[in-house]
């Protein structure tokens, strides 16, 4: 063992998103930070973007699902369920993800007042707006401010992406049900900003070398090493150790280059290693901070189904952003629906290579192989419009990663396994998602529609989960939940959970903005509480 | 793998390709527009593929599944071919789709076959992060919408529903998804 004597102001756990936002703002405000991840840099050169067989490779080097991929920077993670989705490494996993970037709306954090299957966040959305609008300029967001289904916001650093043939057939055909829509939002930038060029619409939004999407690596960490934070690469945390006053004392991790385990001490710990990691850590160090059990369950990923509709003019939607606009009609509770809570859609383009259409894209309708097959593919690629309807899922405790008790990582920590299957509310939801997902491709005048609902055979969901939130969730209660709103543990004052997994409820949409816009905001709290933080041995309720 | 095949695969070291090469032309025929998966060189891709996803042990398998329905096809006519590819895809079929898909990519990474697409008067590069495609910019004077649909409940205004009705305690939703 490697033990350091230094005590270092801050140590950050995970480089992802939420670790890089805590890294710049501590640094920035002159603290000691050092931040350990598990990963390396992912080089420009290791993204498949240029590659040749890139699409290929998206199924197989670059594929999200950290079981498929299998790289030695990765964990496994035995899931009945969902498909795991998530990238280790510094940037964590925006190296990978496509940067749709909606906000959630007010009642989303007010389910508790509205039914009481869901808890009222500890903070409102007017606490959390403003954070929006920083992040958004920290990370460079492109979009239309005006929506009438979302509170007023500032005009985005970048106007909104070229809006194609796709989205523009879209549109009218939410105008002909009477629908909302609106222009996507992304983590993207559609103009040279912050010394990163604008999006030259290549269509292969799985993260982005060029950095013209958001990739924490490239919008956040330059920042942060500039201001002095020290970041470790290949440094897998093993367990968080604590004291006798009951503080978090620093964490045992393993050095992936040398083999060798080190200590490292601070005086603050934060932990960002997402809604999966985050959880895993705490169990694997004792069942840190779980007084209330809480921690791994209430996993949430969102009610998810998608649809695949071919229209007969070319939309050419292999160009562009990945995204094109927002439905948010459904976004709030209407019970006479049979259900509670609402659903987004998310309207894409399609897919920027036709080997990937043949081989089923989105809704797994593949091209015939044969004779058909020629005129099948000349009638749909270019031809294609992909979206999907996300929804607010319902919180269950039996949804959760938790430690395996037969199996452990080479570095001998339990492996974690995962479980997820959606309740009564989510089955209806999704019932009724796809009901209107036939009725937009109707409107949209759709020569064919394939749903997908991501059941197997034995109808187990398995969804492509690239959202894993929950899983330490916030409150003002300690028996029923993690941290408090300032996203400090209720059991161990002086640690943080910054990541993902803090989220009480998931909304409609995808949860990255908020997921950072949270982070900033707590980090700052750090930052200004920071002496206080150093002795504590309480948390208070926020 | 029998001891037949053992001898042939022994003997024609090309085998394998050549077998691959007859499945893909089944697969991607060609036609007087599109090259066929044989001629643009999908048989190669599959051969590292299928080293690269199942190992190297599972070559002399894969010869003697495609030596079992009578590959390489040699003189058989075209309703025989057939026939044979459709008794691998009933036999097999998560493996057969495997390699169908494989060479599903394969195919379309090929310049010519891109080449072909563009042809048709659909963009598309070969590898398009590079230099990305030329798109009009948003127009904010036509394309911001007009529509002033939307509406959303500010935070005060959140309001008590009943769900009493909704029996949601009791599950009651078995068919759901696209099964129902
Ligand atoms: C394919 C894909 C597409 C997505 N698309 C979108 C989208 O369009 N819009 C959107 O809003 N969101 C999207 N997301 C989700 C988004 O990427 C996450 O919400 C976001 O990255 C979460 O940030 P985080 O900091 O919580 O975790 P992460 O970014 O996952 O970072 C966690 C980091 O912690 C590290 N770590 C974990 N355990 C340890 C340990 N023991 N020791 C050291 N390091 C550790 C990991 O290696 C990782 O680098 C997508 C995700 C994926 C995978």
């Amino acid at each position: 063992m490697i033990a350091r004597d230094d005590v270092r102001d801050v140590l950050i756990i995970g480089s992802g998103a939420t670790g890089a936002l805590s890294a710049m703002v501590l640094a920035q405000a002159g603290l000691d930070v050092i931040c350990l991840e598990q990963g390396g840099w992912i080089e420009r050169k290791d993204f498949v973007h240029s590659h040749t067989d890139w699409s290929w490779q998206r199924q197989t080097n670059w594929n999200p699902d950290v079981n498929r991929r299998l790289h030695a920077d990765g964990y496994p993670v035995h899931s009945d369920s969902s498909q795991v989705l998530m990238w280790n490494g510094v940037g964590g996993s925006t190296n990978a993800y496509g940067a749709i970037w909606p906000r959630y709306r007010p009642s989303d954090f007010r389910k508790g007042d509205e039914h009481g299957l869901q808890p009222n966040w500890p903070i409102s959305y007017e606490e959390i707006a403003p954070f929006y609008e920083r992040v958004d300029r920290i990370v460079g967001v492109s979009g239309l401010c005006g929506d009438p289904a979302m509170p007023p916001r500032e005009e985005c650093p970048t106007g909104p992406l070229p809006f194609g043939l796709a989205a523009q057939r879209l549109a009218k055909a939410f105008d002909k049900l009477g629908w909302h829509w609106w222009p996507v939002e992304a983590g993207v930038i559609s103009r040279d900003y912050d010394g990163r060029p604008a999006c030259n619409g290549c269509g292969m939004c799985n993260g982005c070398p060029r950095g013209s999407m958001s990739l924490f690596s490239q919008s956040v960490w330059p920042k942060a090493l500039a201001a002095g934070a020290e970041l470790k690469t290949h440094a897998r945390v093993l367990r968080i150790e604590t004291g006798a006053d009951g503080r978090a004392s620093g964490a045992i991790w393993k050095n992936r280059i040398t083999g060798a385990e080190e200590r490292t001490r601070a005086r603050v710990v934060i932990v960002a290693a997402n809604g999966v990691g985050t959880p895993r850590l705490l169990l694997a160090s004792d069942n840190l901070a779980n007084s209330s059990g809480h921690v791994g369950r209430n996993l949430l990923h969102h009610t998810l189904v998608g649809a695949q509709i071919w229209v007969d003019e070319p939309v050419n939607a292999q160009m562009g952003y990945i995204a094109s606009l927002f439905s948010r009609e459904f976004a709030e509770t209407d019970i006479s629906r049979g259900f509670v809570n609402g659903f987004n859609f998310n309207c894409l383009t399609s897919t920027p290579s036709p080997g990937e259409m043949a081989a089923g894209w989105l809704t797994n309708t593949r091209a015939p192989w044969g004779a058909g097959h020629h005129d099948w593919i000349a009638s749909r690629f270019g031809h294609s419009i992909g979206f999907f309807a996300i929804g607010d899922d319902l919180p269950s405790p039996d949804n959760r990663v938790f430690l395996n008790d037969e199996a452990t990582d080479e570095d001998g920590v339990p492996v974690i396994s995962m479980h997820y299957e959606p309740g009564e509310n989510d089955r209806r939801m999704m019932n009724f998602m796809l009901d209107r997902m036939v009725d937009v491709a109707d409107a949209a005048g759709a020569f064919d529609v394939a749903l997908q609902d991501y059941r197997d055979e034995s109808g187990v969901y398995r969804t492509p989960a690239w959202h894993m939130i929950g899983t330490c969730r916030m409150g003002d209660d300690p028996e029923d939940s993690v941290v408090n709103g300032w996203h400090q543990s209720w059991d161990v004052p002086n640690m943080f959970i910054v990541d993902g997994s803090v989220l009480a409820t998931g909304g409609v949409v995808n949860p990255t903005p908020t997921i950072s816009a949270l982070a900033l905001r707590a980090s700052e709290y750090i930052r200004d509480n920071f002496a206080e933080l150093s002795y504590t041995t309480k948390t208070i309720p926020k | 793998m029998n001891k037949t095949s053992n001898i042939v695969a022994h003997h024609r070291p090309n085998l394998l390709v050549e077998a691959l090469a007859d499945l893909v032309g089944e697969l991607i025929p060609g036609n007087e527009e599109w090259p066929s998966g044989r001629d643009v060189g999908v048989q190669y891709s599959l051969q590292l593929r299928f080293i690269e996803e199942k190992g190297d042990a599972s070559l002399p398998a894969l010869t003697a599944a495609l030596v079992a329905i009578g590959a390489p096809f040699g003189n058989l006519d075209g309703a025989a071919r057939l026939e044979a590819v459709q008794n691998l895809e009933a036999s097999e079929p998560k493996l057969f789709g495997w390699r169908r898909d494989a060479a599903y990519f394969a195919y379309y990474a090929t310049p010519g076959v891109i080449e072909v697409i563009n042809g048709r008067g659909t963009p598309l590069h070969a590898r398009p992060h590079l230099n990305g495609y030329d798109l009009p910019p948003f127009d904010r004077a036509t394309q911001t919408p007009t529509h002033g649909r939307g509406h959303w409940i500010p935070t005060e205004a959140v309001a008590r529903v009943d769900v009493s009705t909704l029996e949601l305690g009791r599950r009651i939703t078995t068919a759901w998804g696209m099964k129902r």
